[in-house]
């Protein structure tokens, strides 16, 4: 009796019907723009033989909207705006490389109780980015339940953010500087600025400790499920060198083994004040991507936790100047964001925008690999290491 | 990274350390063997962006340099260690009457789309790129849109008005406060 479940033998089968029993053509399928799995609009053109995928060839360009040439025509404070549309499942997460470069170049300490702030609204980002994907991906292997659970929980740290930023995708609360005073936090006078609202680090840790037992409930839910053990492991296995090469990042690198997280490497937030853990795969595969992520969530909960109970006092803003201007100079400012590194290099002249602006996204980088990974990949794992990347076409197309 | 500098020093000629990234300028006869080394010699394997800029006193959108320069394309890529925090832009520039190098997918693969996007956006001419076509841009367009010479053609129909918040600023609303009332 074969096991039908088994890739090995189904890559047998659809190869022996292939050669042997009819002559077959190369058929073009063209998955997407409107395709529900591709997070957005990516388009891909696959040649499919029978079952088996090659020569997939992804199409972009259908959610680009220029904010590079944007960026040149506006000012830094106006930027902000635009950067929070990137990548909108972590609308937060991508000011902070942007901010972090603009607070470089005109060399301002940012007060250590905006940064804690900083930290963590991004890791809550984090968290709300990774509840999508645990719900999504699931979805997109076959199992509906989870993804109900998922936006639930995540709802409760949208509010969050809510009630300290005042949005809930597009936050733009971060200034040059430090960080607007908070939504929610009643009026302002300037003897008496109160930045959290009343309530918040109680409703954090209420949060928090939903988000570990959500975790675990994921690792028993999905994890546990062997449908979709079937579905991801040893499916779509990415080597530590491709993905270098192609310079993939985050969580999908650490999937492949690569123990290398920026929050560690560089200072943009004080993340070196707190203990966390650095989850790393085996195999490099769907699944393991899927866990690299389950364990994340629990780490970014943990390190949220620790920054309540340490927060700092003091100012939110530090003294800058009316206009801003940034001084003539170039940086690169690189970010651990919720999909892998982040990155604006900032070429100012002077003005009060930057001569150019090139954004580093995660995304961009991150599905590069697409034609590698699904070379001879079987059509029904196309969708599954398809969402494994975890993409969002914003964060592709800029 | 003090001591990886002083190595890359030893190697490379024009090099600078600014806000812990070194920066290498290089001449696009360079460029490649540049990028060779960095990969084998220096394990700078993480292949993280490649861009352009335009350099160009007459712009048609922002603000033109404020010292003369020399129109030119300088091209940059940037590149780290991931399992330090060594990090590295190379630059180099090249002529704008005739803006053509050399294609570094084969030495990193991940330069293809980032190589694709100069291409359509700047009209930088990447030789033995294997599949040079536009990335986002649809077929068809015709112009560089991240050429400084190109019009924000939104901006000609209806001025922004973002002058006005650099500007007309009532002075009641805190001067010693940040600009986001």
């Amino acid at each position: 009796m074969v096991n039908t479940l088994d890739p090995q033998n189904m890559n047998n089968f659809s190869e022996a019907s292939v050669s042997i029993e009819i002559e077959t053509e190369d058929m073009t399928l063209n998955i997407g723009p409107q395709h529900p799995s591709t997070h957005g609009v990516l388009r891909l053109v696959a040649k499919v033989d029978g079952e088996k995928v090659h020569d997939v060839k992804p199409v972009l360009g259908y959610m680009h909207r220029g904010y590079e040439k944007l960026a040149e025509v506006r000012s830094y404070p106006q930027i902000t705006t635009l950067v929070n549309r990137i990548d909108w499942v972590a609308g937060f997460s991508n000011e902070i490389p942007f901010i972090a470069g603009a607070e470089r170049l005109m060399e301002i300490e940012v007060p250590e109780r905006a940064k804690h702030i900083r930290l963590i609204l991004n890791e809550m980002a984090r968290i709300s980015s990774h509840f999508v994907f645990n719900g999504a991906y699931a979805l997109e292997v076959g199992a509906l339940t989870p993804i109900f659970y998922a936006m639930e929980d995540r709802e409760r740290v949208l509010d969050l953010i809510e009630s300290v930023t005042g949005g809930r995708f597009h936050p733009n609360f971060n200034r040059i500087g430090g960080v607007k005073p908070a939504a929610g936090a009643g009026p302002t006078s300037k003897k008496n600025i109160q930045d959290l609202p009343a309530g918040f680090y109680r409703d954090t840790k209420v949060a928090m400790e939903k988000v570990i037992k959500a975790a675990d409930q994921f690792q028993n839910l999905i994890g546990g499920n062997e449908v979709f053990k079937k579905r991801t492991k040893n499916v779509g296995i990415l080597t530590p060198e491709i993905a270098e090469a192609y310079g993939v990042s985050g969580p999908i690198l650490r999937a492949s083994g690569v123990k290398s997280d920026l929050r560690t490497h560089t200072d943009y937030l004080p993340y070196d004040q707190f203990d966390f853990e650095i989850p790393v795969g085996e195999n490099g595969d769907c699944y393991d991507r899927w866990d690299v992520r389950v364990k994340e969530m629990v780490e970014s909960a943990k390190i949220v936790l620790q920054a309540i109970d340490s927060m700092p006092s003091g100012p939110l803003q530090a003294k800058v100047p009316k206009v801003i201007k940034v001084p003539k100079g170039r940086t690169y400012v690189r970010a651990e964001n919720p999909k892998g590194e982040m990155g604006y290099y900032i070429i100012s002249d002077g003005g009060l925008g930057p001569y150019r602006l090139k954004v580093r996204t995660a995304s961009f980088s991150n599905i590069s690999i697409l034609p590698i990974m699904l070379e001879g990949a079987l059509l029904p794992d196309l969708i599954a290491i398809m969402g494994s990347l975890d993409f969002v076409l914003g964060d592709v197309d800029r | 990274m003090e001591d990886f500098f002083n190595k890359i020093k030893e190697s490379f000629t024009n090099t600078t350390l600014e806000f812990e990234t070194i920066n290498i300028k290089v001449d696009s006869i360079d460029w490649i063997d540049t990028h060779k080394k960095l990969k084998d010699g220096f394990n700078l394997k993480f292949f993280s962006w490649l861009s352009a800029v335009d350099w160009d006193n007459d712009v048609s959108v922002g603000e033109a340099p404020k010292e003369s320069v020399s129109p030119n394309f300088e091209i940059i890529t940037c590149l780290s260690d991931l399992a330090n925090t060594n990090l590295i832009t190379v630059s180099t520039k090249i002529d704008k009457s005739d803006p053509k190098i050399e294609s570094l997918v084969e030495i990193y693969g991940g330069a293809n789309w980032h190589e694709r996007e100069a291409y359509e956006m700047f009209g930088i001419n990447f030789e033995n790129h294997p599949n040079l076509e536009k990335l986002y841009l649809p077929d068809g367009y015709e112009g560089n849109p991240m050429l400084k010479s190109f019009e924000l053609i939104s901006r000609e129909v209806k001025p922004w008005p973002g002058e006005v918040d650099v500007e007309g600023m009532p002075e009641e609303s805190g001067s010693d406060k940040s600009p986001d009332g």
